[in-house]
Parts: C-alpha cells; sequence; structure tokens
C-alpha cells in the first residue's frame, strides 16, 4: 500500500494542505473519489504534479476540519482502493445477482403443497377435522338453537368484519 | 447593477476535470456566480464572478468535484442503475 | 445460463469478497451488502474477509457465507429473495395519495412547511369535483393498496366536501377491487362528536401533531384560539377510548401524532417523550424540520444544523430504550422503520428512506386547485413560487402523463443512489434514500452534493447509533421486538 509523500504536507493552522498522490499504482478515480469524500471540510482542487502523480490543495473550511484532514484522505484513498477493485471484480455477477432479484419469483419446497404448506397427511387430518367440527355445528344449528350471548362461536372476521395490515408512512 | 463582485480566475486541468463536470457545475452555480469557460490546449479557463468570490470559488470547485465523480460512478455502474430505474418506472406505470 | 458464468467467473475470483460495502465505526468494521444482510468485524477480521483469505474453518466463515460475504458460497435465492422483499415497492406504482383539501388553518404554526393561509382564503379549498378527479386519479395507480391522506391547511375547514370525498373514495374501491385505507391529518381544533362519528364509521385513521408538554407544543403551534394544546389532548384521547371500545360495525384505529422538532425541542427530549408516554401514545416519530418550502425563509429563527438533531436523536432514543427496560410501551417510528430493513429485510412503506425515493412512483400530492405533485415537498416548494416538481393536473393529465413526466424521470434518476457517487459506497445503502426535493432546496440540485449534505449526515447518525445499539444483546432485544409481527 503505498503511504502519501508526507514531504509533500504543508500545514500552516487552517490554510491550504498540500498532498502530493503517485498514479502509478492508483488510478485518478480513486484519487478523484477520496478527495471528494473529504470535501465536507475542505474545499479541493487537483492539478497534474509530473506524468504520474496529481497534487491536491485542501483549504479546510475551518481549524477544527483541518486537524484530522491528512488522515481522514488517506484513510479515503486506501478504501476507495480497495472498493475499485472489488467492485470491478463483481460487476457482471453484481449485475446477474439484480437482475435474478428482480425476477425472483417464490416456488414452494418440493413435497409440500403449494398453498397450505402442511404435508398431504397433515392436510388429511385437517380435513377431516374440520368435517367433524362443520358437522357438529350443524347438528347444534339445526333444531333447537344453542344460545351463544357472548359470541363465543363467532369468528372475528363475523364480529368486527376483515382485518388487513394497517401502515403509516 | 451589483459592482460588488469580485472575479477570480482558476485553471482546471482538462485531464482531471472533464468539460462536462466543468459545465454541469457552472450551470448549477449559473444563480450564484457569473462563470465563463473558456476551453484552451489541455485546461480549461474558469473565471468566476461573485461578492464573496473566495468562498464561492472553493465550493465551485468542489461542484465540479461532485460533478466529476459523478460521471465516473456512471461509467461503472450505469447498468445496474438504469435496470433499477427502469423497474421503477415501468412499474408505476403498471408495464411488466 | 447467466447463473452457470457467474459460478464459473467465482472460481476464477473466488479469491476476494463479493460486493460488499463497509463502513469503520470505532475500531472495528460494519459490512453490508445489496441484500440487507450485515456484520461486525474486527479488524484483523475484515482484512482477511477482504482479502478473500478466511479459512473455512475460522468460526466466522460459517456466519459470513451464510450472510452473503464469502464470494464461493453465495445463495443466490436467499439473496435474491431478500433483495426483492427490501424492495417490494419497485413492483408497484404510488400507493400514497395526498389530498391538500384546502390551505386555510387556524393555526400559525412557526415551522408550517404547508404554508397556511389564513381562514378567509376559502379560494384554496378544494372543490368537490378536484377531490373526485384527484380520487380517479388515484385509482389509476397499479398499486392494489391504495393510501388516500387528507391534509391542509386544516382539512376539516372543507368538512362537506371532505365528506362526500371518502364516501366517494369507499365507493370506488368496492368497485376495483383495490385495498383502500384512508387517513386524516388534522388539528383538531374544528373535531366535533358528529365528525368523529363520521370519520370512524368510515374507518378513516387519524393522525395530528403533538410537539411535547402544554408550553412547548402552544409554542410550536400558535393558535388564533389560544392554545392548540387543549384540542389536540382531547381528541386523542377520545379516538384512544373509542380504539379500546371496537365495535362490529367498523374498525376503530389507534390515534397517531407526529412530532416536529423545533429549535425549541432541542433541550426537552425528555419531557417531549414523557408527554407521548402519559398520552398512551406508544409511537413517537421524531422527525426534523427540513428548510423546504416556507420554512426556509424562517430556518434562521426556528432551524438547527444536522449535529443538533443528531444529538437530540440520540438523547432521545437513549431515554426511550430506558423507558422500554422499565417496561413501558414506546417506540421510536423513524428507528422502527429502518430496523424492519435491518432486521426482518422488510419494506417498511417508507418513502423518504428508499432507492429510488418516493416522489411520484411512491406518493402523489394534489393541491386544491388540482395540480399534482411528486410529493408534499414538492407542493410546498411550488407554493413558494417554484412549480419543478409540478407534475401535472387532475383535469388535463392521465395517469400515465404523470407518471411518466420528465420531472417524475429525473427524481427517480437523481434519487437512485447506484448513481449518487457517496451513497453507491455507503455501508447503509441497503436501508437509505436521498430527498431529490431537500437537495434541491438546500443545495441548489436534484442531486445535491452528499459530503455536504445535513440530511446525509443526519441519516448516517442514526444508522450508526442503530447499528451500534444492535451489538448490545439487551437493546437488540427491544429493538428487535419493535418490529417484530
Amino acid at each position: 500500500m503505498r503511504r502519501i509523500k508526507e514531504r509533500n504536507l504543508k500545514k500552516q493552522g487552517n490554510r491550504t494542505i498540500g498532498i502530493k498522490v503517485s498514479l502509478k499504482d492508483r488510478s485518478l478515480d480513486v484519487v478523484r473519489y477520496a478527495a471528494y469524500a473529504v470535501s465536507d471540510a475542505a474545499y479541493v482542487f487537483i492539478k497534474p504534479a509530473g506524468k504520474s502523480a496529481v497534487a491536491l490543495e485542501f483549504a479546510p473550511k475551518n481549524s477544527a476540519a483541518a486537524k484530522n484532514l491528512p488522515r481522514r484522505f488517506k484513510e479515503e484513498l486506501n478504501d476507495e482502493q480497495k472498493r475499485a477493485a472489488i467492485f470491478d471484480s463483481n460487476r457482471d455477477l453484481r449485475e446477474f445477482m439484480i437482475l435474478k432479484a428482480l425476477a425472483y419469483e417464490e416456488i414452494p419446497p418440493a413435497g409440500q403443497q403449494e398453498d397450505s404448506g402442511l404435508t398431504p397427511e397433515q392436510e388429511r387430518e385437517l380435513d377431516a377435522l374440520i368435517a367433524q367440527v362443520e358437522s357438529e355445528i350443524k347438528k347444534e344449528s339445526s333444531g333447537n338453537k344453542v344460545k351463544d350471548p357472548l359470541g363465543i362461536t363467532r369468528t372475528w372476521e363475523e364480529k368486527y368484519g376483515a382485518k388487513t395490515g394497517h401502515k403509516k408512512k | 447593477m451589483n459592482t460588488n463582485k469580485v472575479a477570480k480566475e482558476i485553471f482546471l486541468d482538462a485531464g482531471i476535470y472533464s468539460g462536462e463536470a466543468v459545465k454541469l457545475a457552472a450551470f448549477v452555480f449559473s444563480d450564484r456566480a457569473d462563470i465563463r469557460i473558456a476551453p484552451g490546449k489541455g485546461v480549461f479557463t474558469v473565471s468566476v464572478s461573485a461578492e464573496d468570490a473566495e468562498h464561492t470559488v472553493g465550493e465551485f470547485l468542489n461542484e465540479v468535484l461532485n460533478q466529476q465523480c459523478r460521471i465516473d460512478l456512471a461509467k461503472k455502474n450505469s447498468k445496474i442503475a438504469g435496470i433499477i430505474v427502469t423497474k421503477a418506472l415501468l412499474s408505476a406505470a403498471g408495464e411488466k | 445460463m447467466a447463473q452457470k458464468q457467474a459460478t464459473k467467473k467465482n472460481k476464477k475470483s473466488q479469491s476476494l469478497l463479493p460486493q460488499a460495502l463497509w463502513q469503520k465505526i470505532g475500531a472495528n468494521y460494519l459490512l453490508t451488502n445489496d441484500s440487507g444482510h450485515y456484520a461486525w468485524l474486527k479488524e484483523k477480521d475484515f482484512a482477511l474477509v477482504t482479502a478473500g483469505k478466511m479459512a473455512e474453518k475460522d468460526p466466522l466463515f460459517a456466519e459470513l457465507a451464510a450472510k452473503g460475504f464469502i464470494r464461493n458460497r453465495l445463495d443466490f435465492n436467499d439473496l435474491a429473495a431478500k433483495w426483492k422483499k427490501k424492495n417490494a415497492y419497485l413492483y408497484y406504482g404510488p400507493g400514497l395519495h395526498i389530498l391538500v383539501m384546502t390551505l386555510r388553518c387556524g393555526n400559525k404554526c412557526l415551522y408550517c412547511q404547508s404554508a397556511a393561509a389564513g381562514l378567509g382564503a376559502k379560494h384554496t379549498d378544494m372543490p368537490l369535483a378536484v377531490a373526485r378527479k384527484s380520487v380517479d386519479l388515484a385509482f389509476n395507480s397499479p398499486n392494489p393498496g391504495i393510501t388516500i391522506e387528507f391534509q391542509g391547511g386544516e382539512p376539516l375547514l372543507n368538512w362537506e366536501v371532505l365528506k362526500s370525498t371518502v364516501v366517494y373514495a369507499r365507493k370506488k374501491a368496492r368497485i376495483s377491487g383495490k385495498d383502500l385505507k384512508l387517513a386524516l391529518v388534522s388539528n383538531f381544533s374544528l373535531m366535533t362528536a358528529e365528525k368523529a362519528e363520521f370519520l370512524l364509521k368510515h374507518e378513516v385513521s387519524l393522525c395530528t401533531s403533538l410537539d411535547g408538554p402544554k408550553a412547548l407544543h402552544d409554542e410550536n403551534r400558535v393558535s388564533s384560539a389560544g392554545s392548540s394544546y387543549e384540542d389536540t389532548v382531547k381528541w386523542i384521547k377520545f379516538f384512544q377510548a373509542r380504539h379500546d371500545t371496537q365495535v362490529p360495525e367498523y374498525r376503530v384505529f389507534k390515534p397517531s401524532a407526529l412530532l416536529t422538532v423545533s429549535r425549541y425541542s432541542l433541550s426537552s427530549h425528555k419531557e417531549i417523550i414523557d408527554e407521548y408516554v402519559g398520552m398512551g401514545l406508544e409511537d413517537i416519530f421524531i422527525r426534523p424540520l427540513a428548510p423546504i418550502g416556507y420554512a426556509r425563509r424562517l430556518w434562521g429563527k426556528i432551524g438547527y444544523d444536522a449535529k443538533d438533531f443528531s444529538i437530540f436523536y440520540l438523547k432521545s432514543l437513549d431515554y426511550i430504550l430506558k423507558l422500554n427496560q422499565r417496561g413501558v410501551v414506546i417506540r421510536e417510528k423513524m428507528a422502527s422503520m429502518m430496523l424492519d430493513k435491518i432486521v426482518n429485510f422488510r419494506d417498511p412503506g417508507y418513502l423518504d428512506a428508499r432507492c429510488p425515493c418516493g416522489a411520484a412512483i411512491g406518493q402523489l400530492a394534489y393541491n386544491y386547485n388540482g395540480d399534482i405533485y411528486t410529493c408534499d415537498e414538492g407542493r410546498m416548494v411550488g407554493w413558494e413560487g417554484n412549480d419543478l416538481f409540478r407534475i401535472g393536473n387532475v383535469f388535463t393529465d392521465s395517469y400515465k402523463k404523470v407518471i411518466t413526466s420528465a420531472t417524475t424521470k429525473v427524481c427517480v434518476v437523481s434519487s437512485n443512489l447506484e448513481a449518487q457517487p457517496v451513497c453507491a459506497r455507503c455501508a447503509y445503502k441497503p436501508y437509505c434514500g436521498v430527498c431529490p426535493v431537500y437537495n434541491y432546496e438546500t443545495q441548489g440540485t436534484l442531486w445535491g452534493n452528499m459530503p455536504a449534505n445535513d440530511r446525509c449526515g443526519l441519516f448516517k447518525g442514526i444508522f450508526k447509533a442503530l447499528f451500534t445499539l444492535l451489538k448490545n444483546p439487551e437493546k437488540a432485544a427491544i429493538l428487535k421486538k419493535w418490529v417484530a409481527k
């Protein structure tokens, strides 16, 4: 990892800080972004410094910003160098993954019925239970009406209407 | 007529700042300063006229860098960016 | 075919990390990816992972592989499913439709971003014809769920039209089969028992503003009637009581309240939260004031910078968590929405924090005169004389024309985080969003300039706080409970 040439660093309170960066193993894109990333703290100007280097001039916006600027810039430079390599090696993969995500359809696991999420045996058991309950309700409701003052046999939907999710912004 | 404006000249290397970035930044600043761009050989001579020229020049330089970084990113990321925008707009328009 | 190609590439360059984002926080690194998975790593582990040198036998390997941070162990289906769930809004059109029933209002709230007009400005009442056309256009959205939110000024000042529109909208919903939610945002100063019954019967959810204890609330929300606090509290309690005694004929929703933080609020976080708890409100939405529209003019008097708000927010969150530890039910809404993405990979419907933002494609704002805006903030800019965010009119433009307008497209493009230099690299990108209206009002362009963007700084502060809190098991349990469903 190439270190920023510290002998080029000029620091005078919150006046301009000059940093030279070699482009031998860093692209200009990387340097530009690192400079941009610290532009909250300083005004940034970049100019060529020979054939394979650039000189950056940072005019800190205030003295507090000036203190950490060289360290921040160096960290951003290293981070961006790493990011650029990772990004470049993953570009196609990422495009594939996003397209796949956009087209993604939930497929129920094999061996289970699409809608219920139950095994066939569980489905049969449930069907039998429902049939039994329905038959009991039918017996009760035909002939003698069973009193239900507390509404215990009424479903939520019968009591309060169909429930839907409610989200506010 | 505002007589308090001061003009400052800066020289932007065309190898570091693209013409597109400089022009976009000048447009962004069109309501804050008088900006004139004179392209030269490998350099843009930019004149910035504003009341607080020193400060405005600094802000302008940062804006050029902002635009340049957007252009740099678009070169790498435009396909993915386009996929998302397209999906969002098509869905909103009721198309698949 | 694409999957096989990806596998081949995996074999070639499997040593490197798959696409991931990171942020150094303290001595550790927060790692995130497109699908929304995250992991905390010590410096040495971060170095190993990013160099592709983490051994399979490393205790962290299994966790990182399950989360999509090991390139030759990617579970494409899991990652795709989570990405899609978190970005579910990309499949629908605008769900939120804001009808500005009038610009008139009896209050003169200090920060009024809606730029309320005086009570005599009846020309700013939305006519019934406009309201119906607005509802018609809203139902043209392909979104199967439509929320119509009545706002103002004070919407109750245009009561007859509001009533008719409620009935009309419900009828449209029955015919269309769409799921319709109705909401009213009101200061309650004009609420009566009769109006309340109508609103409840038609399942209109109620939302008001509560800025804190009486003195603070009244300082922010100046009323021509003396105190705006009294009415607010009276009707919150009324609607709460009605919620607690449900009737079979219709559902009554819990009333909600919004907090707007002004400069006067910054020293009173405990008092404000205690007020919400005392009122029995379980959610508090700590919203920063934005220098948009009318509020921009007053910023010197009522505004603050991102740092001040962040301090207020973090102190509030800390206090809210302490209350939770004591068994008090109180959740912070912004945190809840962000946590829903982080913890559940779910789209919480927060239009301000999504990519692209909700301008036009997530919400539409219909002004009293039928002009349609990308969002309510865009409408506020319009009120100040700049119609950049106006995308049509209900009488002259179809839904399609509105949604394919140049302004809609440019809002979508400029709020796409993949095209924003800072956002595209940010660890919080999977959970965040930018606001083109905010960028335009504060920085002069829809794109903005993120290193110097206060809203960005604010959001980063909140995310940093939430992720740090999630490292603490006790606090994580509380936060996860907020979003458990």
